[in-house]
């Protein structure tokens, strides 16, 4: 007997494993399976590759991601402390917050950022569709430079922000924090372009701090000290394509380095490698969260809501109420959200995105910022700034609540042991970031010597 | 002032109806307007030709249902040769047992219905006033021009259109409550037995539209009609066709002044800094006005004209997702001689006679539609013009226009063997009432979905750029952001079937825009 007859003789269908496909078909009455399990043994037994689900994974099935960079990162780990970043695990703290702290703003932090998002985005209406896309002017974006975007639906509210390098004349990659895949197609009606996710297929890694010039130039990316901020390059390491821009979210001199992730390995071992003169330390997701709150940048679905994501359309904002109104141009092209933003801009703000400081020595966790009547605003990203030595905090705060004369103030509760206090600390807004270092710009960017 | 014959106060895209009504509207407020038609002929589906030499019938649409009789007056269309065969023509339910059904009251009608039932015969009356009192609730917000969406206007709308709804009584408001979101098979079902009057009730209804009689929200595409016909007590017959009632509308606008230019196609809306300053021809010619209202598909004005690089993406997207869907055939008949219907009295041909025999032989009818095959009971709305207008053909002669309803744009095998199929089954299904007709055939020519695009510009051969669906309706139509016929190009409208309160000639979308023109215009 082969086995197709005898696999027939088993089993009638319903198939053992449901099929995915069929859940949108109606669903059948099961009909009365009719098992031999003796059969059933004796085939098992036979060729166990028959009972294998072999199907592929469909499209976003898998929630659980490693990135390609996670047994290198993982060996660095000394507290196993990790975290879910879009779906992807990745380091909270490799060695301690303290440590990776110290390397950031004295030496270079070095970071695994494989888990943005990345689109690429070709065809001969890539430039069209982006000028219609985001809010800002495209009409100087020229071939290896780099801009801050932020787009907007049709009622002038924040989709996403991100960072759109422009690689060719019709080839361009946008950088987000959140997926926005439906809502590019969206947008793509009517126009002749191709956009593609590709975070799977691009690994991204970043060394930021003062001496990150120093570590590239040592690992043999040679003139990168006259990489202008906000620019990028082709390099060739080792035999190696990267691609490294000069940006970053730390508010200091930083690269970020695009690569191929069978490659990424090898870079990341190098940089660590090279760096470790220089005090390269590798770092986790916390301390890219507490330096870009030092840097004030808000990050998508922390500190703002998309305006698909918000339930309530009250709950989603405008450019100019996030703090983005540098990357809006009203006089240029035609873009989603232009008209409304126009009548936006004649009104006073709801809500206004500030950087908040509350003096107080400790790490405190804390929602709500009151004043004399009552909660004026939440902190939406909270952290403890080793350098200043406040709390910091991003707000979204009523418009009272920045008026000359408004007295703020945060309420925490203080634990020790078994006593616990319950504190109000001073809260004050900062007129910019806290951290926003002349370095950014310098060109060409600090060389220091080894230490 | 003297003006360029390039330079208009107005652009108005598209003759038909409602193109030939807003041009008239701002022709008559003095201003300059300029009319461009793609086609060599003016009226888009309101059309009189020849089915066969002399034998001259509406190759498209054939009765005139819901024009109102203030924009007849406005545009003095009897002046300009409008004048009405027949106005408010009864309708007919073809029986198969020659008691044909008056869908209208009356002791004589009444009785008939009696000899059904005797309980239709009662709950008749009281449906229409349910009916009636319905559309007296609604009709106000489905046909007058949308307020617009500031909440304050909004909610004193909505609080009118309660108290309106109270005062017909807490029942009222309690049914229509019940039924709006229902089917209106469902509502006859509830109201009647006679598998007839249901049938012809249910047709009338969704003539054009491409739901079956138990899909949900057809009671209210039901009422939303009713309340648009009881604007001009319609249907009516115009003498020589619907082609008579586009000649008066264009001698009307010709005689404010509107320069109409026919086989003239637009290739694109000319917009600088979201603000619309005129068209270019297919043939690179450049006319300018500060205004352009078009009257053709929403999506093909915003999309192909405009461009969707001037509009917002989510507007693009909600122009994208209209469905169109063609559902209908028409077959002109030329006949020797008048066929005989057993039990129709003589002054009764010229009706407007309905085949649908029942909600079951409708709903068939549908099932068919939806897997792209022809039922063999094809629902029917039948005129003989002829009868009452009688110079349209030779004497003796007549002709019949048939539309056939759930007749899909694409059918199994294709159009190239079903044609003749259609035609036969048609004939078929009206022989059990006119056992004659196929005698008395002269000639003939059948439209189907596909022809009706290529002939008139309708996508997929749907009547009203936009189904009238539930959600196609009132400040979604044709999308939230262009309910209000203005649109995010400022000089821009929207004039067209495609927008509130929507198709079935009633001329309003034409009027209301040029009226909204004028008073921006006056306060420019």
């Amino acid at each position: 007997m082969s086995d197709d007859t005898k696999l027939n003789s088993i089993v009638e269908p319903p198939p053992l494993v449901a099929d995915v496909n069929d859940a949108n078909t109606t669903p059948r009455p099961p009909p009365v399976p009719r098992l031999n399990l003796a059969a059933l043994d004796e085939i098992s037994r036979a060729d166990p590759a028959l009972f294998e689900d072999r199907r592929a994974d469909p499209p976003f099935s898998r929630q659980v991601m490693t990135t390609p960079l996670h047994f290198y990162v993982a060996s660095e780990s000394l507290t196993n402390l990790w975290c879910n970043w879009n779906g992807y695990t990745v380091a909270d703290q490799l060695t301690s917050l303290d440590d990776e702290y110290a390397a950031l703003r004295h030496g270079a932090a070095l970071a695994d950022i494989s888990p943005l998002v990345k689109y690429r985005i070709s065809g001969p209406d890539a430039l069209a569709w982006l000028r219609r896309l985001v809010t800002g002017n495209l009409v100087s974006l020229s071939v290896d430079e780099i801009i801050p975007v932020v787009f907007c639906e049709d009622r002038g509210l924040v989709v996403g922000d991100g960072l759109l390098f422009r690689l060719g004349d019709s080839e361009f990659r946008l950088v987000t924090e959140e997926r926005h895949l439906a809502w590019f197609m969206d947008s793509a009606i009517g126009h002749n372009v191709r956009i593609e996710d590709v975070s799977k297929t691009l690994a991204a890694m970043s060394l930021q701090g003062p001496l990150s010039c120093a570590v590239l130039s040592e690992a043999g990316f040679s003139g990168i000290e006259n990489l202008r901020c906000y620019t990028a390059h082709w390099f060739n390491v080792t035999g190696m394509p990267v691609y490294v821009s000069r940006s970053g979210n730390s508010g200091d001199l930083g690269y970020e380095l695009w690569v191929d992730p069978d490659d990424a390995p090898a870079f990341w071992l190098r940089l660590l490698d090279k760096g470790k003169a220089y005090g390269v330390k590798a770092g986790g997701f916390a301390l890219r969260e507490i330096a870009r709150i030092e840097a004030g940048i808000p990050r998508a679905g922390v500190d703002y809501l998309g305006a698909f994501s918000a339930v309530d359309p009250q709950s989603a904002l405008t450019p100019f109420e996030l703090g983005f109104s540098a990357l809006v141009d009203l006089n240029g092209e035609h873009f989603t959200g232009r008209e409304a933003l126009r009548k936006a801009k004649t009104l006073p703000p709801r809500y206004i995105l500030a950087t908040l400081a509350v003096d107080w020595s400790a790490p405190l966790t804390f929602a709500a910022i009151r004043d004399g009547s009552g909660v004026a605003g939440i902190a939406t990203s909270t952290g403890f700034s080793h350098a200043l030595g406040i709390n910091l905090a991003l707000a979204t705060l009523r418009p009272a609540a920045i008026a000359d004369g408004a007295v703020l103030h945060v309420q925490a509760e203080v634990r020790e042991e078994l006593s616990l206090r319950v504190i109000s600390a001073a809260a004050r807004i900062l007129a910019g970031p806290a951290v926003l270092l002349p370095a950014r710009h310098l060109v060409p960017a600090p060389l220091v010597t080894r230490r | 002032m003297i003006h360029s014959d390039h330079q208009f106060d107005a652009i108005v895209i598209g003759a038909g109806h409602n193109g030939l009504i807003a041009a008239a509207y701002l022709g008559k407020a003095g201003k300059r307007v300029l009319l461009l038609e793609a086609a060599t002929r003016l009226g888009g589906a309101l059309t009189t030709a020849e089915v066969s030499p002399d034998y001259r019938v509406s190759t498209g649409a054939h009765l005139l249902d819901a024009l109102p009789r203030r924009i007849e007056k406005d545009l003095k269309l009897a002046k300009h040769g409008l004048r009405f065969a027949a106005r408010q023509l009864q309708t007919i339910a073809l029986d198969r047992d020659h008691n044909h059904i008056v869908l209208a009251l009356g002791r004589g009608n009444l009785d008939i219905l009696r000899r059904h039932s005797a309980a239709d015969a009662d709950a008749f009356a009281a449906y229409l006033a349910r009916m009636k009192s319905y559309s007296a609730v609604l009709g106000p917000l489905l046909r007058d021009a949308l307020p617009d969406i500031e909440p304050e206007t909004m909610s004193r709308r909505l609080r009118r259109l309660v108290w309106r709804a109270q005062r017909l009584g807490g029942e009222t408001l309690e049914s229509l409550m019940r039924q709006l979101p229902g089917s209106i098979g469902d509502l006859l079902n509830d109201t009647f037995e006679t598998p007839l009057i249901k049938g012809a009730l249910a047709l009338d209804a969704l003539m054009g539209s491409g739901e079956g009689p138990y899909s949900a929200g057809t009671a209210l595409t039901s009422i939303a009609r009713q309340s648009l016909r009881s604007i001009s007590k319609g249907p009516h017959s115009i003498e020589g066709g619907l082609g008579g009632f586009t000649d008066a509308l264009a001698a009307s606008a010709a005689s404010y002044g509107v320069v109409i230019r026919a086989a003239t196609d637009v290739k694109r809306i000319l917009v600088s800094d979201g603000h619309v300053y005129g068209i270019e021809t297919q043939t690179n010619e450049i006319y300018e006005a500060p205004f352009v209202l078009s009257s053709a598909h929403p999506r093909e004005t915003m999309l192909d004209l405009v461009g969707a690089k001037y509009l917002d993406a989510g507007l693009v997207k909600q122009l994208n997702e209209i469905t169109d869907t063609g559902t209908t055939a028409k077959l002109n008949l030329s006949l020797d001689g008048l066929p005989t219907i057993q039990g129709l009295a003589p002054q009764e041909y010229g009706a407007r006679i309905l085949v649908a025999p029942s909600l079951v032989a409708l709903d068939d009818a549908y099932t068919a539609f939806k897997h792209g095959g022809i039922a063999s009971d094809i629902p029917m709305e039948v005129t003989m013009p002829s009868v009452i207008d009688a110079p349209l053909v030779p004497s003796g002669q007549h002709v019949m226009s048939i539309v056939m309803q759930y007749v899909p744009y694409e059918i199994k095998g294709g159009w190239e063997q079903g044609r003749d199929r259609l035609v036969d089954r048609a004939i078929e299904t009206l022989s059990a009432y006119a056992p004659d007709l196929r005698q008395r055939i002269v000639a003939g020519e059948l439209m189907l979905p596909p022809d009706i695009e290529n002939k008139f510009g309708l996508v997929n051969g749907g009547w009203y750029h936009g189904d009238m669906r539930l959600d196609q309706l009132l400040s979604f139509r044709p999308a939230p952001a262009l309910a209000r016929y203005a649109t995010p190009v400022k000089g821009l409208y929207l004039c067209g079937a495609g927008s509130h309160p929507g198709g079935g000639i009633c001329g309003l979308p034409g009027e209301y825009a040029a009226r909204l023109v004028l008073s921006e215009g006056a306060r420019a």
